[in-house]
């Protein structure tokens, strides 16, 4: 640690290095933490969370009982123990709350005003986050699994949307309507995932055990399918040609680069997939326990060494390496199903929903003795307090990893406040345990 | 160290006993407070035991876990970080996984662990996240409630509730119901009630009730008054006046008993509605009246007071007279009131047998559905009233006249006035004019006069007797369709016919023509003998000679056209003939039990008690014994001796099974002994934890012992074989027909 840190003060590493280190030990290290709490709201299952990647401050859960909730993640209490308020909620006696199960809850890529919701109640809610107030709904003839829109996409402005019809709907936020409809797959699609790299791609997961790969630019149809096998045995028997996995997909991730593709199935498999090709990297992750029905969501670490996939497995949590497929561990603590994780990468830390009603915050164990006076020297400015209104301004630059110094238009003092481990030039070198005890 | 620490934890979770053993839960916290490493075992070793398939051996670990769990953070540290497992494994989170049995002990395990689990999160929910987690998930998702004793989970809670709501819902429906029965019917009560009221006071007026009494007894006050003398007489009868409503029986107060008691201008007044009672009482009255009206005339004279009290033989002048009113009051039917008591009867019939079941009904249903307002009140102020009414009346003691049912008088009795309102009908076809003693109450006729009055009637008392002498025959006589009432019938006819029936002319003659009794009697007994038989064809042609029987016509020519000259012969058949005139009996024989006992000598030194009538199915043929049970016949005690000793034969002594064992055991190398005697065998095998409840043994129910033997493959395979086979003799029956062979 300390030779990483006067090797980047000299000069002689890159300071990506430093920082990866450290989140690679932050990840490893995590562990439910007695200080890290979040409020417990649902009266159902989580099935879905998202954590809005603007400032990595505010998460979305949706409820199988419709409800959807805001969480405040940020620590302003100045105290180790912080419980997670909720902010606002979409709750039971709202009147434009989901009727029923609420699948995929997602943020506004740039923009923290907004936020879309999907349910079973063959409904997608675009709401506005100030009034709590739908702006839009698009109504679908089946139920709806799963939504994504394109986290990078300055040219479009599309939800992809996964119903129980095979087909995949595009909305279009601009116009308001279903402008596209693709077409391929012979059952429902259970997920869906825009490219992290290109803005036109498009990756979807059925339960025809068929994952696809689409340009949305392209009329004549999706750019491949994936094909376990690699085509090797698909001409002997034509059922199994071009299929994913031997069971339904129900989850899908690209990596944070955009370059491979993770994919889950009710095989008890997970599978690594070259994005460009559509080659089965053929990692072996060993038996990834997966009996739910409908779509699950997993997460994938960001800024890491050998990055980390977190999948729900039981009612565990399993951390794998993803290019080795190694486990890692198993994270206990859930009570039954987990449904959905999500990874903050910022501060390193899991957020996973599940069955048992609960969200369970994994965050990475403290380093033994911490300084005292490191506590009150990191703690948010005043001034940093956050709007919705205000985030007209995204600082774009945290979701694509870059160093903080090309942030474009970003405040300063914000941006070391919000990045504070991965900006070592504005610490000094004694101080640095400091900024776990952030957590 | 590690192997006694398994050992303990063996021995104490096989105890299956409810408490641990002090001691060695002693020993055993001595071994686990010696290093993290013991613990460490420790833990495991009781995982596996809690993920033994007995509760008893569950319940036993999760004592010493609870023991452990409060003295080690890092037991407490292991034990939390598979809190999920263990929470299964006690608790029952997961359905898929319900406790072993037995059950109790599965019950008491529950219910151990979740008070468990909650003084855990008490203590140390805070600095444990995955215990308060775990207390939550239980709290909230399993909504067990820890206040519960009986640890139900939310299912058994909620089938409780919807019983609860079932059982609610059907005793508001039984309220509504009531309600409207009662809303309906509370009006027809009323009237009944006031109706059967007017009764009582029509029949009995209530004697405090003086406006009505005054009404009905002023003429006869007046009458007296006006002939008579007027001041001590009425005074006289002032007194009597209230006791006219008593029981007076025979005391009455003036010795005028003597007197002729008709007093004709009393008797004219008499009110008809007044029933016996008061017309016996009244006559009481009367006869004081006559009596003072006789003394009053000697006295006339001399009205000094002394000479009346000494004239009177009373006493003094001021006696008191104490009245007792009784309440036991008679109340006869006689036609003056006959319509008044047949509308009580008619109430009380009503109220008996339809309003106050039914008003108990609402009031049940009402308590049943804890309803307390007016409905409630009203029903039981409805019974109330009932229950007065029905309490009135048998006091009343209503004496009713027999209510007769004028169809059944229609031939038999003698009202010439009853006869006039009936058109003359002809008998019916196997109408039974004679109705036997004992059932005429059903039939709701007079019993008829006793047997010796009747004998000298001619038709009817002949047959009474010889009904009386057979009440056998009797009951078969009632029944039309039955021989013996044709019988009767002609009997009843032709009451001359003698030779018809003997006991006719037993019973008829004596009195007639003056035969000896003592034939008769001679006669009776031999018929008590004689045995009844059921009727045949020989009984049938008894004592006739059939000339025809057994005679069978015998064609010699087989074929249709042509036959011969003679057109038939007869063959005489001795059986057929014979079959007319005999009769089989079957005599099997009394069943005699069978008094001796085997007695063969058993192992055990005890004597074979079975009592098998030849052979016993142990020791052969039964032969006497004596009280040793050795044989007492020499040469049967020689056959035992020659079978014993061949048994011995078979099996040298050297390997006698229960030395062999103990040599077995002193060598450790397996003999064979337990190939001689599978009892040994059995009896040598010890169960591995005698101490625990046998599942096998309990599973080993009479019902699945039967499903052993009737879901056994072989068994099944049988009889559907069977059955397959009597499918295709169904179809054999026709097969040999064209028509059904196809089929």
């Amino acid at each position: 640690m300390l030779g990483f840190i006067s090797a980047r003060q000299a000069g002689l590493d890159d300071p990506l290095r430093l920082r990866r280190a450290e989140s690679t030990r932050r990840v490893l290290s995590l562990e439910l933490n007695k200080d890290r709490d979040v409020e417990r709201i649902h009266g159902s299952g989580v099935n879905t969370l998202d954590i809005e990647p603007v400032e990595g401050r505010y998460m979305l859960s949706g409820g199988s009982d419709g409800v959807v909730i805001l969480y405040d993640l940020e620590n302003f209490s100045k105290k180790p123990c912080y419980t997670c308020k909720a902010v606002c909620s979409v709750g039971r006696s709202h009147p434009d709350v989901h009727r029923f199960s609420v699948e995929t809850v997602q943020w506004y890529p740039h923009d923290t005003g907004m936020f879309t919701s999907s349910s079973f109640d063959k409904t997608l809610k675009i709401w506005d986050t100030n009034t709590l107030q739908p702006a839009d709904v698009f109504n679908f003839e089946g139920t709806v699994y799963s939504h994504h829109m394109s986290p990078i996409a300055t040219k479009h402005c599309l939800i992809a949307v996964g119903t129980k019809s095979p087909k995949v709907h595009l909305c279009d936020l601009k116009s308001g309507s279903c402008s596209h409809i693709l077409q391929g797959h012979r059952q429902e699609v259970l997920a869906v995932c825009w490219s992290p790299r290109y803005e036109h791609v498009l990756a979807t997961a059925s339960a025809d055990s068929r994952v696809k790969l689409w340009d949305v630019r392209r009329a004549s149809g999706c750019l491949f399918t994936l094909d376990q096998h690699n085509g090797e045995k698909s001409k002997a028997s034509s059922e199994a040609a071009n299929t994913a996995h031997n069971g339904r997909v129900n989850g899908l991730c690209f990596t944070s680069d955009g370059l491979h593709l993770l994919t889950v199935g009710t095989d008890d498999r997970m599978r690594l997939w070259n994005s460009s090709t559509g080659e089965n990297t053929l990692v072996n992750y060993g038996k990834v326990c997966n009996t739910s029905r409908k779509g699950i969501k997993f997460a994938i670490s960001h800024g890491c060494n050998p990055e980390f996939a977190f999948v729900p497995y039981d009612s565990n949590i399993a951390v794998y390496t993803i290019y080795s497929g190694e486990l890692i561990t198993m994270l206990r603590g859930h009570y039954s199903t987990v449904d959905c994780c999500v990874f903050q990468s910022d501060f390193q830390e899991l957020y996973s929903g599940s069955k048992d009603c609960n969200i369970l915050a994994w965050v990475p164990a403290l380093q033994e003795p911490v300084p005292e006076e490191d506590n009150e020297k990191h703690h948010p400015p005043k001034y940093f307090g956050h709007s919705f209104l205000g985030a007209s301004q995204p600082h774009r630059s945290f979701s694509t990893g870059t160093v903080i110094g090309s942030s474009s238009g970003g405040d300063k003092i914000g941006s070391i406040c919000l990045d504070a481990s991965m900006n070592p030039i504005s610490l000094v070198p004694e101080l640095i345990p400091g900024v776990y005890k952030l957590n | 160290m590690d192997q006694k620490l398994s050992q303990l934890v063996d021995e104490l979770t096989t105890s299956g006993e409810t408490q641990l053993n002090p001691e060695k839960m002693k020993e055993f916290k001595k071994i686990c407070k010696s290093s993290d490493e013991h613990i460490n075992h420790a833990y495991h070793l009781l995982m596996t035991q809690l993920n033994k398939e007995h509760a008893e051996i569950r319940f036993s670990a999760f004592q010493i876990v609870d023991e452990l769990f409060t003295r080690s953070h890092q037991f407490r540290a292991l034990i939390i970080s598979n809190f999920q497992e263990f929470l299964e494994l006690t608790v029952e989170t997961d359905h898929e996984q319900p406790l072993p049995p037995p059950k109790e002990v599965a019950h008491k395990l529950k219910k151990a662990a979740i008070k468990s689990v909650q003084d855990w999160h008490e203590k140390y929910g805070e600095a444990y996240k995955m215990l308060s987690l775990g207390y939550h998930f239980l709290k909230q998702n399993k909504k067990v409630d820890f206040q519960d004793v009986n640890a139900r989970t939310l299912a058994e809670r909620r089938r409780e509730e919807e019983k609860r709501k079932r059982l609610e819902n059907i005793n508001k429906e039984k309220v509504k119901r009531a309600q409207e029965e009662m809303a309906e019917m509370s009006k027809e009560i009323q009237d009944t009630l006031t109706e059967m009221e007017n009764c009582f006071r029509l029949l009995m007026p209530d004697p405090f009730d003086f406006t009505v009494n005054d009404a009905e007894l002023e003429p006869v006050i007046e009458k007296t008054a006006n002939e008579e003398e007027p001041a001590s007489i009425s005074m006289q009868l002032a007194d009597c006046q209230p006791s006219s409503l008593r029981h007076i029986d025979d005391e009455q107060p003036c010795c005028s008993k003597d007197l002729p008691s008709i007093l004709p201008c009393l008797k004219a007044d008499k009110n008809g509605d007044l029933n016996e009672e008061l017309e016996r009482s009244d006559r009481g009255a009367a006869n004081g009246d006559g009596c003072s009206e006789v003394e009053l005339a000697a006295t006339t004279g001399d009205d000094d007071y002394e000479t009346f009290v000494r004239s009177h033989g009373l006493g003094s002048h001021k006696y008191t007279l104490d009245l007792e009113i009784s309440t036991d009051i008679k109340v006869r039917e006689n036609e003056d009131n006959s319509a008044i008591i047949s509308s009580i009867v008619d109430a009380h019939k009503l109220i008996g047998n339809k309003f106050l079941p039914s008003v108990q009904l609402w009031i049940q249903s009402f308590t049943r559905a804890g309803i307390s307002d007016d409905r409630l009140r009203c029903a039981i102020d409805l019974k109330n009233k009932l229950e007065t009414a029905l309490e009135k009346h048998k006091d009343m003691n209503i004496d009713y006249k027999e209510r007769k049912r004028k169809v059944m008088k229609v031939s038999d009795d003698d009202d010439d006035d009853d006869e006039d309102e009936f058109v003359e009908v002809p008998e019916k076809e196997g109408y039974e004019p004679h109705i036997p003693d004992h059932l005429r109450k059903e039939y709701g006729l007079d019993p008829l006069s006793p047997p010796k009055q009747i004998g000298k009637k001619p038709a009817g008392g002949s047959s009474f007797l010889s009904s009386q002498s057979q009440p056998k025959r009797n009951e078969e006589e009632l029944d039309p369709t039955c021989a013996a009432a044709t019988l009767k019938l002609l009997r009843d006819k032709l009451p001359q016919f003698p030779l018809l029936d003997s006991s006719v002319s037993a019973s008829t003659e004596p009195t007639a023509s003056g035969e000896p009794d003592s034939k008769a009697t001679k006669q009776e007994e031999e018929r008590a003998k004689a045995p009844i038989i059921p009727f045949g064809l020989d009984l049938y042609y008894w004592g006739q000679d059939q000339p025809t029987a057994g005679k069978i016509l015998k064609f010699s020519s087989q074929h249709r056209f042509w036959a011969p000259n003679e057109l038939e012969e007869e063959v005489e058949n001795k059986e057929v003939s014979e079959m007319l005139k005999t009769r089989y009996i079957t005599f099997a024989g009394k069943f005699e039990p069978v008094k001796h006992k085997c007695r063969a000598p058993m192992p055990d030194g005890s004597l074979c008690e079975r009592q098998d009538r030849i052979k016993c199915p142990f020791h052969g043929k039964i032969i006497p014994r004596d009280e040793s049970g050795n044989p007492v016949n020499p040469e049967d005690k020689a056959r035992e001796e020659k079978q014993r000793f061949e048994k011995q034969a078979q099996q040298p002594e050297w390997q006698d099974p229960e030395f062999m064992r103990e040599v077995e055991a002193a060598v450790g190398v397996d003999l064979g002994s337990s190939r001689y005697s599978g009892k040994g065998k059995k009896k040598g095998k010890k169960k591995k934890y005698p101490n625990l409840t046998d599942l096998k043994q309990q599973a080993n129910t009479s019902r699945s012992r039967l499903e052993k033997k009737v879901f056994n493959k072989e068994a099944m395979k049988r009889v559907v074989k069977a059955m397959n086979r009597m499918d295709r003799k169904k179809h054999e029956k026709f097969a040999n027909q064209f028509n059904y062979a196809l089929n």
